[in-house]
């Protein structure tokens, strides 16, 4: 009896937090099958329509593209960047290393409407348009401290000896970094990966400072085609966008098999 | 000839020389342990040999060839960590192949030779485990095996032992020592453990403070240490003066400890004050003066502590402190209780002259 009020008191705390944090998605998911003309929840009557109506709104495709490709390219570059930077910060000694540590991290503490204005400025002053370029290089500067931050929390505590021991046996630089270094930090660098992708993939902030007519994000484009109609097109554009992530997550959880990805390292 | 040669090495880490001219030669076959203190640069010279760490004076010589250029990925050299420091995403299969895949060895021979050094360090049936699955003891002994199957040059062992209990410690140092035999390589054994390594080395090389105060056996160190670090380090010994009453022409004095007199084996002149130690099983003493006694002085039993096969007597006699460690089927500790007064004496030839100058 005595242990059995607190558990169910952990239990419903917990019931409440995955109900908060998962029923907006429930509710993107279920109003975009409505029959109705607008946006409601609960939904009234089950249709597809609003999936097949997408057909007749090719721009909404583009951006989804587009965001992808934006996402893969800052994942794949701030992942790289990320932890070359974790390995140079956790490793080596080097003159203003406090200060540059500072400085990359900084994106994490400017708040994102005005990095967003910095970047137009910046982009306007060096003469770069608008572009998928410019965008993923805004993103890049956004979600490297995010990549570096999980990083570094792989590597304190790595024991260099096992690199050394990899050496001894014959390896090279190189084939230490890929066959140990990087398959013992592999949590943090995937965790960093998908951050980054995510991070970059919903940014509606930053992007809203760089898009041009022709050059235009999924979340942007949801964002202005709201400003003008509020119907379920949205709820289906958005429910597309929260199953294409769940869809990867489920993919890198089975090509690499990091279930503990966020859990806890190794 | 010697096989491995270390000459004048030098390290220097800020400005501080760590490793100062060290040379040693060690002989194919042979197992050398480095000894000495914390600190005093054992790991940083095996980090040399390995090539982890570049020399900054000096060079090494693996069967005549120069080495100490070489990367540590060029050198042939199985090391053995302190940590273990095995591949955590690699099974104990993969561990102990890893070295031969990147030799580009068939994979029917890695196998062969896998299955081989795994049953030398009888861990047969524990291919598919991961380090993490295995005790340190078994952790250790993969290892082993991973660095002993590509058959290198020179096996180096960094305090291979100190992670685990005492027990299984001595019963590994004997299974390494075994396969080091069987193996027949040559060996650099680091440890701060000088029982191990007294139990285990067909030479022992002292190190203090980045020299190498003695190489020599076992036994030799032990009974004939030639520095005060040595005698002192090795273990234990007690510090007793005395006063040169005559000095002989054929190298030996006549002394004066403890209220008698004593002729010993040392080069010295009249008058001067001479140091000696003198390990504790090595100092004797018996109830009534006999013959073997008759150099003895009387000194007061202040301490008696019972040590299974020996007791330990803490002595008092002119002030000073003495230890003398007694079998007890030599002299039953009953006999004697805190408090009497017993002859102490030793024979000469067990005083290791000190070259401490007060
Ligand atoms: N990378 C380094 N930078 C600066 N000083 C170092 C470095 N590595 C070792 N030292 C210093 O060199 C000296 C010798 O170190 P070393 O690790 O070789 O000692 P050791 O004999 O292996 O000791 P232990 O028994 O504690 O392992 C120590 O004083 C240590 O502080
Ligand atoms: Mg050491």
């Amino acid at each position: 009896m005595k242990k059995k009020l607190p558990k169910l008191l952990f239990n419903s705390v917990c019931l409440l937090v995955y109900t908060f944090l998962l029923a907006p998605i429930v509710v993107v998911l279920l109003s975009s099958l409505t029959t109705t003309e607008y946006i409601v929840f609960p939904p009234k009557g089950l249709t597809l329509r609003w999936y097949t109506e997408l057909v007749d709104h090719p721009e909404f495709m583009q951006s989804f593209t587009l965001s992808i490709l934006v996402a893969f390219g800052t994942a794949f570059i701030a992942t790289a960047i990320g932890t070359l930077a974790s390995l140079a910060v956790v490793r080596r000694e080097f003159r203003g290393k406090t200060a540059i540590v500072q400085l990359v991290g900084s994106p994490l503490l400017i708040p994102s409407v005005v990095f967003g204005v910095a970047l137009l400025q910046f982009y306007s002053w060096i003469g770069l348009a608008a572009s998928p370029l410019a965008l993923v290089l805004g993103h890049i500067i956004l979600t490297v401290p995010f990549v570096m931050r999980l990083v570094v929390a792989s590597l304190v505590g790595f024991d260099r000896s096992i690199e050394q021991a990899a050496m001894n046996l014959g390896a090279g630089s190189w084939k230490v970094f890929f066959q140990i270094t990087l398959p013992i930090i592999k949590s943090g660098v995937i965790a960093g990966a998908i951050f980054a992708f995510i991070t970059s993939f919903d940014d509606l902030t930053v992007a809203l400072f760089i898009v041009s007519t022709d050059v235009v994000t999924l979340p942007v484009r949801i964002y202005t085609y709201m400003q003008y109609q509020y119907d379920p097109i949205i709820t289906s554009v958005s429910s597309i966008m929260i199953l294409f992530t769940v869809a990867l997550m489920l993919v890198i959880e089975r090509v690499l098999g990091v279930g503990k990805v966020f859990s806890s390292k190794n | 000839m010697s096989y491995l040669s270390l000459e004048n090495v030098v390290k220097t880490f800020n400005k501080t020389e760590v490793v100062k001219k060290l040379s040693l030669e060690i002989h194919k076959g042979e197992l050398v342990s480095f000894l000495g203190p914390s600190g005093c640069g054992k790991t940083t010279t095996l980090n040399m040999i390995a090539g982890f760490l570049e020399v900054d004076g000096g060079k090494i010589e693996v069967d005549g060839k120069p080495v100490h250029l070489l990367p540590p990925n060029k050198r042939e050299m199985g090391m053995v960590f302190q940590n273990y420091a095995l591949f955590p995403h690699m099974t104990v299969y993969e561990n102990v192949a890893y070295g031969l895949k990147l030799r580009k060895v068939a994979k029917s021979e890695i196998k062969i030779r896998v299955q081989e050094a795994l049953e030398m360090v009888r861990l047969s049936g524990y291919e598919k485990r991961y380090p993490k699955e295995l005790s340190g003891g078994q952790q250790q002994r993969v290892s082993l095996a991973r660095a002993l199957v590509i058959k290198p040059k020179v096996l180096l062992l960094d305090e291979p032992l100190s992670n685990l209990d005492a027990k299984l410690r001595q019963e590994m140092r004997e299974e390494i020592v075994d396969i080091q035999k069987k193996v027949g390589i040559t060996t650099i054994f680091v440890t701060h453990d000088q029982e191990e390594a007294l139990a285990i080395s067909d030479r022992i090389a002292v190190m203090y403070e980045g020299r190498i105060e003695q190489v020599d056996t076992p036994a030799a160190i032990y009974n004939y240490p030639k520095t005060d670090f040595v005698s002192q380090f090795i273990g234990e010994v007690n510090h007793i003066q005395g006063k040169v009453l005559e000095a002989y022409s054929d190298k030996r004095c006549k002394m004066h400890f403890f209220g008698n007199e004593q002729i010993v084996a040392i080069q010295s002149v009249k008058d001067s004050e001479v140091h000696f130690f003198i390990r504790p099983e090595k100092v004797q003493i018996s109830l009534g003066k006999s013959n073997e006694s008759k150099e003895a002085f009387l000194s007061k039993v202040e301490r008696k502590m019972f040590l299974g096969a020996k007791t330990r007597y803490i002595l008092r006699a002119n002030d000073q402190h003495l230890v003398a460690d007694i079998s007890n089927t030599v002299l039953n500790p009953n006999q004697i209780q805190e408090g009497n007064n017993v002859y102490t004496f030793w024979n000469p030839e067990d005083l290791l002259p000190s070259r401490m100058v007060r």
